[in-house]
């Protein structure tokens, strides 16, 4: 007997709405539809509606995750458009908050995996050191969510003690070696969640144009900071985690792999930030007609904006956003085929879905 | 036991009046004993109590297709035998019982089970019957090593009653038996890693996804009764023997505390098991038991 369980748009295991209308055969699904749109607020067509100031406040709150990447992504364009270079300084202060975002997102979504497994020990122990992060960030930009760092042609803030905040980095590090990555990687009731579940072949990664931890995990080498250095990453280094299984516990090790590489570049932005400006110094923009874009590596993987302008005009013609989320979604309908029913809420999880960013 | 000892029994000790603070007490001790493991500060001490007075205080709106009978009527079922298997328990030593009482145990203990299955499906919600039908699975296959236990306990002591029991020097056989009803217990009270039935993030809370108002607040306080009759269950056994009364209760409560401090550190270092590796894992069990207990009887036989 085949029935439908509607997983969602509210249910506990979703932080943001959206639907999966599972067809379950007992509890093994052998079907499932997505449906996304109930967070839709019309960010695009406001962005019409705003100059080059505003612009960028109001793309800070596409996401509530990774609010820095918007704005990074988009300042970039405008910057194509105004042909500016943002100074060093700015392009190391750039990747530290970028970097600390993504051990924030990485550390919020091993907490949401967690949860789903039923895990809740697990879960409180990752959002206390999420507070810890998110305290690093409220140290350097003096906000918690939407950080206001970045500007055309460069920063707003700078980092005026980089040693202090690599304290606080290196305290994190030993505490994320010490509790996260240890039980996430040994745990038996852990693991058996998790292993074997959700698989995406390789081939499958491909076709479906998988980005970020989730393509990586399938065994596709993709990482913008390699592939497109912006900001200062051509300067650092690091390796890109990338594991062959495909399955749950392949995005877990290489969310988990990747926290360690995060603090490893944080390391060396905030031991090598050079002396020198925070920004351009312009007040007043004079864009070029034309369309510029933009990649980021945003912890979900690569985020592009599209900026048209018109010149002479204040407000931006078109902005254009392709989230990771958007491209990893189609993907959760193959994970869950032939998966019980259990595991759904996990797997659906396992691409650290970011609705309201895909819905705007 | 006559009519009146038996009521006494069963309303006011160890029925009752001494149950349902001990259930709540029990409820309180888990979920404090988990937020302390967890880093966060946990409820106040009367926390269980003041839900259970304010559920009490709602009213359950109606809903169309529902059988507003059988729907308050399963979670009365499931608190009075809950009631009943405390009742029967023997906290003091020669306070009655019967012979045969264990085996009413195990049936009043299983009731509220059947209880949270049939209530799911008379909920008509697809959540709730994916919950009934996963608990049902659950409860066949802890089942077999929980009676499996207690049957080859109560053989090997030649009784089936709970008194004469406790009163007995425990055997090799008896340590195991209980170990065995300590793995069977998480499972029965639904908790980490055997939450399957009222896994929230996978179907709301399954089979009372349904229920508010008094009728919730009767499955909780069931649910606190079940704490308090199986580690009783256990305590009784594993309790060494002593004739005082006012040594024989502490040593009573002090067992049952312990032995909601270990589910509970359990559960919190625990994450959910599936269905399949649950229903795997006590069938294991059940083989491991059966084995160690058949060739424990053919070694006392020999040895004798």
């Amino acid at each position: 007997m085949s029935y439908k369980i509607p997983m969602g748009p509210f249910h506990p295991a979703l932080e943001e709405p959206y639907k999966l209308d599972l067809i379950c055969e007992g509890e093994t699904v052998s079907d499932a539809k997505l449906h996304i749109g109930f967070n839709f607020r019309g960010i695009e067509h406001l962005a019409e509606t705003r100059n080059y100031i505003q612009v960028i406040a109001l793309m800070e709150r596409v996401c509530g995750i990774c609010s820095n990447i918007h704005t990074l992504t988009l300042c970039q364009a405008m910057e194509g458009l105004t042909n500016l270079t943002p100074p060093p300084r700015a392009r190391y202060i750039r990747v530290v908050v970028a970097e600390l975002e993504r051990l924030h997102s990485h550390v919020l979504w091993a907490g949401i995996a967690a949860k789903l497994m039923g895990f809740k020990t697990m879960f409180m122990t990752c959002f206390e050191l999420r507070e810890k992060v998110m305290d690093v960030l409220q140290a350097i930009s003096g906000n918690r969510v939407n950080y206001s760092m970045n500007r055309i042609g460069g920063v707003n803030r700078d980092i005026e003690d980089p040693l202090a905040v690599l304290k606080m980095v290196e305290a994190l590090e030993a505490e994320m070696a010490r509790t996260v990555i240890p039980i996430f990687t040994t745990s038996t009731t852990a693991r058996s969640r998790c292993a074997g579940i959700g698989v995406l072949t390789h081939e499958k990664a491909i076709s479906c144009g998988v980005v970020g931890p989730v393509a990586r995990s399938s065994g596709v080498p993709q990482d913008l900071r390699h592939d497109a250095p912006y900001a200062a990453y051509d300067e650092m280094e690091f390796n890109t985690p990338v594991e062959p299984d495909g399955d749950v516990r392949a995005r877990l090790m290489v969310r988990a792999l990747e926290i360690m590489e995060s603090c490893r570049i944080l390391r060396q932005a905030l031991t090598k930030m050079p002396p020198g400006e925070l920004h351009t110094g312009d007040a007043k923009f004079n864009f070029v007609t034309g369309t510029s874009t933009s990649r980021v590596e945003a912890p979900r993987g690569e985020v592009m904006y599209s900026v048209s302008w018109r010149e002479g005009s204040r407000n931006p013609a078109r902005v254009h956003v392709r989230t990771p989320t958007f491209v990893n979604m189609p993907a959760i309908r193959w994970m869950v085929l032939g998966a019980r029913l259990a595991d759904t809420p996990l797997i659906q999880a396992s691409i650290d879905p970011c609705y309201s960013c895909t819905d705007r | 036991m006559n009519l009146i000892t038996a009521l006494a029994r069963l309303l006011i000790f160890p029925g009752l009046l001494f149950a349902v603070p001990a259930a709540w007490f029990f409820l309180w001790v888990e979920r404090k004993a988990v937020a302390l493991m967890q880093g966060r500060i946990g409820p106040p001490f009367m926390q269980p109590f003041y839900d259970f007075i304010k559920l009490l205080g709602k009213t359950t709106p109606l809903r169309e297709g529902i059988g507003g009978l059988l729907m308050k009527a399963w979670p009365l079922l499931a608190v009075s035998s809950a009631a009943g298997a405390v009742a029967l328990l023997p906290v003091l030593p020669s306070s009655g019982g019967f012979e045969g009482d264990l085996i009413l145990l195990l049936a009043l203990l299983e009731v509220p089970s059947m209880c949270i299955i049939a209530a799911g499906f008379s909920s008509r919600s697809i959540f709730g019957e994916i919950g009934s039908a996963r608990e049902a699975v659950l409860s066949v296959s802890y089942n077999v090593v929980f009676l499996l236990a207690i049957v080859s306990i109560a053989a090997s002591q030649h009784t089936f009653r709970l008194e004469a029991l406790a009163q007995l020097p425990a055997s090799p056989l008896r340590w195991l038996g209980v170990l065995a009803i300590l793995v069977c217990l998480p499972a029965k009270l639904h908790l980490n890693p055997f939450s399957l039935p009222n896994a929230e993030q996978e179907i709301y809370s399954g089979p009372m996804v349904e229920y508010a108002g008094p009728e919730l607040a009767m499955w909780e306080l069931s649910h606190g009764l079940e704490w308090v009759a199986a580690t009783g269950l256990v305590a009784t056994l594993a309790a060494p023997h002593v004739t005082l009364w006012w040594i024989a209760a502490p040593i009573f409560v002090a067992l049952s505390f312990a032995i909601v401090l270990l589910l509970s550190i359990l559960a919190s270092a625990t994450a959910r098991l599936a269905i399949d590796t649950t229903v795997r894992f006590y069938w294991q069990c059940t083989l491991i038991f059966a084995v160690l207990a058949i060739s424990s009887v053919l070694f006392m036989r020999l040895r004798s």
